[in-house]
Parts: structure tokens; C-alpha cells; sequence
């Protein structure tokens, strides 16, 4: 874990497994049985923009951070 | 009347494949073995839009678009254009006051007023500014709503297209064209470097412009345009007649909630439960791309077009409980959305629903946006509006949608 303050969330209830988080951010986030998962929960604070583009890509808006 | 109807399949959707159980349909769009199959109708005001395109292309026109609803956005236009907007609409009502001191008005009418600005601000739309000019472009984007959603008008459908598409005509020459104009103006001043990115509106248009791809034609922003247009008012104006009609029988019934009319955690559940069982979109449709079988075995061919119908879908016991197709502002939808699919499933899940659900608070306990619903039922029963007891509302006749024509009000608080 980085000394990063950020905390990435995926909703499951709103996930639908489309995978535009893992195109975007392969190495936070994975799909597996047809849900997202995030791999790297706390990544690095320089991050920030890249998670904002993720959360607010994804088609059913399911990231937090 | 009943509130909670159950509505034949309209005719374009009868003769394919129809799955109506929550897993199915939750598969079907889930999975890249389909791409969309709705608005073949339509195409002359969406074709290549946002929402017919699929896979790849989705991604990458999404990625475009994405940013118009990213939290500050969202937070911008709940601020500074609807909450404003709501109150300046409500406002002006009591300047139609009638001789036995009530006021009256049309919900359906109301709701595309309150909306009219925030749909012109998204999409790019100038001159939304008079009430008289507000009138005009609200007109025209119920117009358009029209044309998008021909496949279930019970009208002549190649008469509906003909008309919509010349009211297009005049929509463009009295809106559009002049704020493509601006905007191409205000880019070419960018790329010469005389002004900053900042200085660019934040809106489809100047996406669009600013990042053009040569494989579009020339009029695929005019139909990208009328899809943000329709969709940015379609789900609130079918939806608020919904959530009026519930929480006034809900009232009735349970007294004690009367206090809740402006809990606004209360109003969102009592939202998503009215959205669940009244689709704005009762069915999508679906081809798949290639052989395909379901998890049940159900086997689909490939090029077969099939049918996801969503209210069955949405009052699915299996799903949401043995009173699925009750009104309950309590349920607890479990690992389901509450809504269901009211705003469509897999990648191409509505990409404005957080303009309409609200944004839920970040982990970082910002405090996100609650969403056009609840804003104008929060509005709308501080003022006092309650239905209009000697004139009821009625269901539309024009369209085969679970939707309300006329929802007559009366404000007790204006």
C-alpha cells in the first residue's frame, strides 16, 4: 500500500461488469465473473485525475474514490 | 384509474423473442454477444448517436462525452440552472392565481419548463433565456421526443418521422445553427491560440466540434444534440407524474409519513421505487451478434433480434419480492439498483441517469447531488401541490409509454 490517501470503491449493487474501468485504469481495476474488482485500492494521490475520468466513464457510474 | 398498469407490448416489439424475467434481461444486456437493437425506427434522429453504437465506438464517443457529467458538472447544473430554475418556475405561478384563490397548473407542462434550460446547457442550445424563447425550444424538444420515440407513437409512424424532421428544420434554424456558429467560432479562436481552453463552453456541442472525427457526417451532431435533448428532460417528465401519484396514495394510506415530504432521503427512495415500476423506456431491443445461449439454455440465433421488456423485468418477484409490483418507498432492493432498469443496463446504461438519481457522496465525504427527482418533489410539495381533485390526470393517447398526457395540480403553499 502507497502512502496515498485515496480509497477506490466499486459499488456492486451498480456494477454491471463492463469493463471501461479496466481499459482506463488496468492496474486498479480487473473484471472477474462479470463484475469489477479493484485490485489496487489505494493508489497513489497523482492518480486523482486519472480515477475521476474512471468514475465518471463508467456507464453506471459504480466507482467511488 | 389505477396507478400501476400493465400495457400490451407495442406492435414494433411483437413477433420476436421477449424476455421479462430480472436474469435474463440483466444477462442479455450485460453481454458484448449483443449490441443494440432499439431506434431502427429512429435512425433519422439518432443514427450513430451515443445511443446506437456499440462495443469500440460506444467506448471512445463515451469517453468524449463523459466529462459533461463528471461531479462538478453535475454539481453546476443541480446549483446553479435546475434549483433555480425550479423556484423561478414555481414563482411565476402565482401570477395565474384564480378567482377562488387557487392556483393551477399542469405537472407534464411544468416539468418541461423546469427542464428546458438544463437540457439547452448540456447540450449547447443558445438564446434559452426569455420565457417566450423557453417556450419555443421546450416545444421544440417535446417535439423531438416525438420523433425518438416513433416506434411506440400510435400514430402513422412514416408521417410522424416526416413532421418531426421538419420541425428538426425549424428547431435548427431558430436555435441550433446559431449555437454551432459560437461555438465553431470560439474554437477556431482557441486552436489560433487567442483564447484558453477554459474559455470554451462546457457543453456537447464544443465536444464535438473541438475533437471532430472525420467518419462523421456532417449532421451527426444535430443528432447527437436531439438524443442529449430528449433524454436531459424525457425520464424527469415521465417519471415526476409517477412519484406524484404514489406518494399521494402513500399518504392516504400511511399519515405518519406526510412529515417526510422533505426528507430528501425518503423522496429518493419514494423516486427510484416510482422509477422502477414506470419505465421511461419499457423495452429495449437487442441483435446478437453471434450464436448465443443463456445461462438457462434459452438459445438465440446469431442477427436475431430480441426483446428486453423491462416492467416485467422490474416487478420481477424473483428479483425484488413477492410484492414487486407494489409501491413501497421502504423496499430494500437488496443487491439490485432500486431502479432497476430504468435507466438500461450493461455499457449502455443511461449516461445522464446521476443528472436524474443524483450523484451518491464520495468516499472523501463530499456531499454529491440529489438529482432532478428529488429536487422538483421537494419544490413541488413545499408548495403545496396535491392533485387537482375536480380534474383528474389521464394517460397519454399518443404513444403505447406508461406515461401520464395531462397531471392537473393544485398548490396549497404559492
Amino acid at each position: 500500500m502507497s502512502d496515498s490517501s485515496l480509497y477506490v470503491k466499486i459499488d456492486d449493487k451498480i456494477c454491471q461488469g463492463t469493463g471501461y474501468c479496466v481499459r482506463l485504469a488496468p492496474h486498479v481495476f480487473d473484471v472477474q465473473g462479470g463484475l469489477g474488482m479493484v485490485i489496487d485500492r489505494h493508489p497513489r494521490g497523482e492518480q486523482e485525475a486519472l480515477l475521476e475520468e474512471v468514475a465518471t466513464l463508467c456507464p453506471t457510474r459504480a466507482i467511488t474514490y | 384509474m389505477s396507478s400501476i398498469r400493465d400495457l400490451e407490448p407495442a406492435p414494433h416489439i411483437q413477433g420476436i423473442k421477449h424476455f421479462v424475467t430480472y436474469v435474463e434481461v440483466d444477462e442479455i444486456l450485460r453481454s458484448r454477444d449483443f449490441r443494440q437493437g432499439s431506434h431502427q425506427e429512429s435512425q433519422p434522429f439518432f443514427g450513430d448517436s451515443l445511443l446506437t453504437i456499440d462495443h469500440d465506438r460506444h467506448f471512445q464517443r463515451r469517453r468524449l462525452e463523459a466529462p459533461l457529467f463528471n461531479k462538478l458538472a453535475l454539481e453546476y447544473y443541480e446549483r446553479e440552472e435546475l434549483v433555480p430554475l425550479i423556484g423561478q418556475t414555481l414563482a411565476e405561478l402565482k401570477e395565474s392565481r384564480g378567482e377562488d384563490g387557487l392556483i393551477r397548473a399542469d405537472l407534464c407542462s411544468l416539468l418541461r419548463t423546469m427542464l428546458a434550460r438544463i437540457s439547452a446547457v448540456t447540450t449547447g442550445i443558445d438564446g434559452v433565456d426569455t420565457s417566450e424563447h423557453t417556450d419555443a425550444f421546450r416545444e421544440y424538444v417535446e417535439q423531438l421526443g416525438v420523433g425518438a420515440t416513433v416506434e411506440w407513437s400510435t400514430e402513422d409512424h412514416d408521417e410522424v418521422i416526416a413532421r418531426i424532421l421538419a420541425v428538426r428544420k425549424d428547431f435548427e434554424r431558430d436555435f441550433y445553427d446559431a449555437s454551432v456558429a459560437r461555438r465553431r467560432a470560439l474554437i477556431a479562436q482557441y486552436e489560433a491560440g487567442e483564447i484558453e481552453r477554459d474559455d470554451l463552453p462546457r457543453d456537447l456541442l464544443t465536444l464535438l466540434y473541438l475533437h471532430w472525427d472525420d467518419e462523421w457526417d456532417e449532421e451527426l451532431p444535430i443528432r447527437e444534440a436531439a438524443l442529449y435533448l430528449v433524454a436531459a428532460t424525457q425520464t424527469t417528465t415521465h417519471a415526476v407524474p409517477h412519484i406524484m401519484m404514489h406518494l399521494t396514495e402513500w399518504f392516504e394510506e400511511h399519515p405518519e409519513d406526510r412529515a417526510k415530504a422533505q426528507d430528501r432521503d425518503f423522496l429518493k427512495s419514494a423516486a427510484h421505487e416510482a422509477v422502477r415500476l414506470h419505465l421511461p423506456s419499457p423495452a429495449l431491443l437487442r441483435i446478437a451478434v453471434r450464436d448465443v445461449e443463456l445461462s438457462n439454455g434459452v438459445k438465440i440465433a446469431k442477427d436475431e433480434r430480441v426483446a428486453c421488456l423491462f416492467t416485467p423485468a422490474n416487478r420481477d418477484p424473483d428479483a425484488f419480492g413477492d410484492d414487486a409490483r407494489m409501491y413501497n418507498p421502504y423496499r430494500d432492493s437488496g443487491s439490485l439498483k432500486p431502479w432497476g432498469f430504468a435507466f438500461g443496463g450493461g455499457e449502455h446504461s443511461c449516461i445522464g441517469r446521476t443528472l436524474v438519481t443524483g450523484l451518491s457522496a464520495r468516499t472523501d465525504n463530499d456531499e454529491g447531488t440529489d438529482g432532478t427527482l428529488v429536487n422538483i418533489m421537494a419544490a413541488l410539495l413545499a408548495a403545496g401541490a396535491q392533485l387537482d381533485p375536480d380534474d383528474p390526470p389521464s394517460y397519454t393517447e399518443m404513444s403505447y409509454h406508461d406515461a401520464y398526457g395531462r397531471f392537473p395540480l393544485v398548490f396549497t403553499n404559492l
